[in-house]
């Protein structure tokens, strides 16, 4: 998690945004020293559901950065990205991907049982840079958390889109592996290894497999109209000059695209 | 703090229950929505987005009733009065969020047109079966504030008042009408704006880097911020300490849970409000609330006709329950008529309450169609014969 919070800073310190103008809603508790670094505001929310939460923040308050991270987002919040990535809020999601992957390039990662695995695990995991391009998203990388200067990189650039960028990052669990001494350090370390650098890459093919190193890299970088630009285009259509634009418009809206 | 002129559609007006609920919320400064689509609740949603434009207000058909709710408090966060309107299985989507809220202490109103469960149901019908579920729907302990509107006038005035509770002590409030009251049209009178008094959320004044999230007034309610000013809070829905950071300690459960609690129930005597109508001299009281009650009221002046004294007590807050009006009243009433739109929900709470001093008459109602006068009145002449005895005996009928 300190690897995290430390990206996450580096991030938001190399975006050049104001961090009294970034909120993060989470299902992560973050300790008191790292939310208080970050500078931002913080709200933990339901399991899963940050992205709702702060698509709420975001069209209440256009002129605020929101910034969900998330941990449960592919299972309680899996709707939820896919709508915001349609909608293409302006939300910049962080999700950490605890999925325990036991064997990576034909190698076995060190072992790893748990009370929630105790035969290790055997479910295929998700595709996320693939899904959020799917879904619409304008931005989508992974990282392992080890990748701590690229990381940090990739969430400026995705605090700087506009629309709902998609940052992946690669990361055991602390709480999983207590039992285990420096269990999760020898797993972000084997993360690291088996991992290659791919900017650009079509997320199409950046599935993790067994039998295949991990693909990190920045994947999508494209524009398409926000939510909030829509809806000022929409009503403004309708409703003519009675209408007054929503939120902060510093740019011209974006020409318009297809999900995908 | 007087209502913003812009919401207030000043005047009077044939409105439906849905469409003055909008009105309510428009005059109650409510500038976002936060919705997905169900009948009987969506004339409210089509109000609410056809006029917001012109007031300034936002608002966002969202994925379903879990993000509608969570957008609704993350909305609230940013300063706004924010709304979701529901009913039937998009309120119990939306509990573990109500739960959130309560934690978080969240202002915000959630309007749940009620229509008939369990499950699907019969939703284009109406009921008043989710009573005990906006009280109890979700885990853990906490109080909550619910209103029953009974007519188009009272959806608009109730609405404001449940934004108003919402502020006034941090707190999700829940406006439970139902799907005759949300198509009934009447009159409804808005005043003019200086006319409408709003409770302003409580801000805390103090510089950035002092702000303690959950730091209590005298009255257990903590102040708030507005996101973005530089605050840089933390707030959580786990058990948390005045600073809003988890601590996950059985000492810091009772000490952050209890005041959620008091917060409320000290105030109970500020927030129960009721109407009475002919209760001075009645040995039979009719308890009712929403649609329910205006049948009451006329089963009640047939009653008089026929020489039974029989008055009505109809709850304008559902919760909290007025407890100390209804022990009073047992101990100088014969019986309690309680007629409701369900199996058995309120009358719980009123049998409670009369302690064994008094009959407790149920008259259950789950078919279509309001409730029929002549139910409650057979209801009222049997209560009326019944001696006065020490233990309560219920009787259900139709049930």
């Amino acid at each position: 998690m300190n690897l995290i919070a430390k990206a996450l800073k580096d991030g938001i310190q190399k975006s050049g945004v104001n961090p009294a103008m970034i909120s993060m809603p989470s299902d992560i508790p973050f300790s008191q020293e790292v939310t208080r670094e970050l500078g931002v505001d913080f709200f933990q929310t339901t399991r899963g559901r940050a992205i709702a939460f702060g698509t709420g923040l975001k069209l209440s308050n256009p002129a605020l950065k929101v910034m969900p991270v998330a941990g449960d987002l592919m299972t309680l919040g899996g709707n939820h990205l896919v709508h915001g990535g349609r909608r293409n809020m302006e939300l910049c999601v962080i999700v950490v991907n605890h999925f325990v992957y036991h064997t990576i390039a034909g190698k076995n990662a060190p072992p790893m049982t748990s009370a929630f695995s105790p035969y290790s695990t055997f479910e295929e995991p998700f595709n996320f840079p693939h899904l959020g391009n799917s879904c619409g998203a304008v931005f989508t990388a992974r990282w392992t958390a080890l990748h701590t200067d690229d990381l940090g990189q990739s969430i400026a650039t995705a605090l700087n889109k506009r629309g709902l960028s998609l940052v992946e990052i690669i990361a055991p669990g602390p709480n999983y592996y207590a039992g285990i001494e420096h269990l999760d350090e020898q797993l972000l370390k084997f993360y690291r290894e088996q991992s290659e650098v791919k900017n650009g890459e079509d997320p199409r093919h950046v599935a993790i497999a067994p039998d295949k190193k991990i693909i990190v890299g920045n994947f999508t970088d494209k524009e398409r109209p926000t939510f909030i630009d829509q809806y000022n285009m929409q009503l403004g259509k309708v409703l003519g000059e009675k209408f007054t634009p929503h939120g902060v418009i510093d740019k011209e809206p974006l020409p318009g695209g297809k999900i995908g | 703090m007087k209502a913003d002129p812009k919401g207030v559609l000043t005047g009077t007006h044939e409105l439906t229950g849905n469409e003055a609920c909008a009105e309510g919320a428009f005059a109650a400064g409510c500038r976002f929505l936060g919705l997905y689509p169900i009948v009987p609740s969506v004339e409210i949603s089509e109000r609410y987005l056809e006029r917001a434009p012109e007031i300034g207000a936002t608002f966002i058909q969202m994925e379903d009733e879990v993000s509608a709710l969570a957008a609704v408090l993350g909305a609230s966060w940013t300063g706004k009065r924010s709304m979701t309107v529901t009913s039937g299985s998009g309120l119990s989507l939306m509990m573990e969020h109500l739960g959130l809220g309560i934690m978080l202490e969240t202002p915000c109103v959630i309007v749940d047109v009620q229509s008939m469960g369990p499950g699907l149901g019969l939703p284009t019908r109406a009921s008043q079966g989710d009573v005990m579920q906006a009280r109890w729907g979700s885990h853990g302990d906490y109080e909550v504030i619910a209103l029953a509107p009974s007519s188009p006038q009272e959806m608009f005035d109730y609405t404001i008042k449940a934004f108003n509770f919402s502020e006034r002590y941090r707190i999700p409030a829940v406006v439970l009408s139902d799907a005759y009251i949300a198509r009934l049209k009447e009159k409804v009178v808005i005043p003019a704006a200086n006319k409408i008094e709003l409770e302003p959320r409580r801000y805390y004044n103090g510089a950035p880097g002092t702000y303690l999230p959950y730091k209590r007034d005298k009255d257990y309610v903590p102040r708030m911020v507005d996101i973005g000013k530089g605050y840089r809070f933390h707030v959580t829905g786990l058990t948390h300490d005045d600073r809003g950071y988890p601590i996950m300690f059985e000492e810091c459960q009772e000490y952050n849970v209890h005041p959620l609690m008091w917060k409320i129930r000290k105030y109970v005597d500020d927030i129960v409000e009721f109407q009475e109508s002919q209760i001075d001299d009645a040995d039979v009281v009719v308890v009712a609330y929403g649609v329910t009650a205006r049948a009451a009221h006329s089963a009640v002046e047939k009653a008089r006709a026929a020489g039974v004294k029989a008055g009505v007590l109809k709850l304008t807050t559902v919760w909290p329950f007025p407890e100390k009006r209804i022990a009073t009243l047992a101990k100088k009433a014969k019986a309690f008529v309680v007629p409701e739109m369900n199996f058995g929900q309120i009358v719980s709470e009123v049998e409670r309450c009369s302690y064994g001093e008094a009959n407790v008459f149920f008259v259950a109602h789950g078919d279509t169609g309001i409730e029929d006068p002549e139910n409650i009145l057979s209801a009222i002449q049997e209560a009326s014969r019944t001696q006065k005895v020490q233990s309560g005996v219920v009787e259900y009928r139709g049930a």
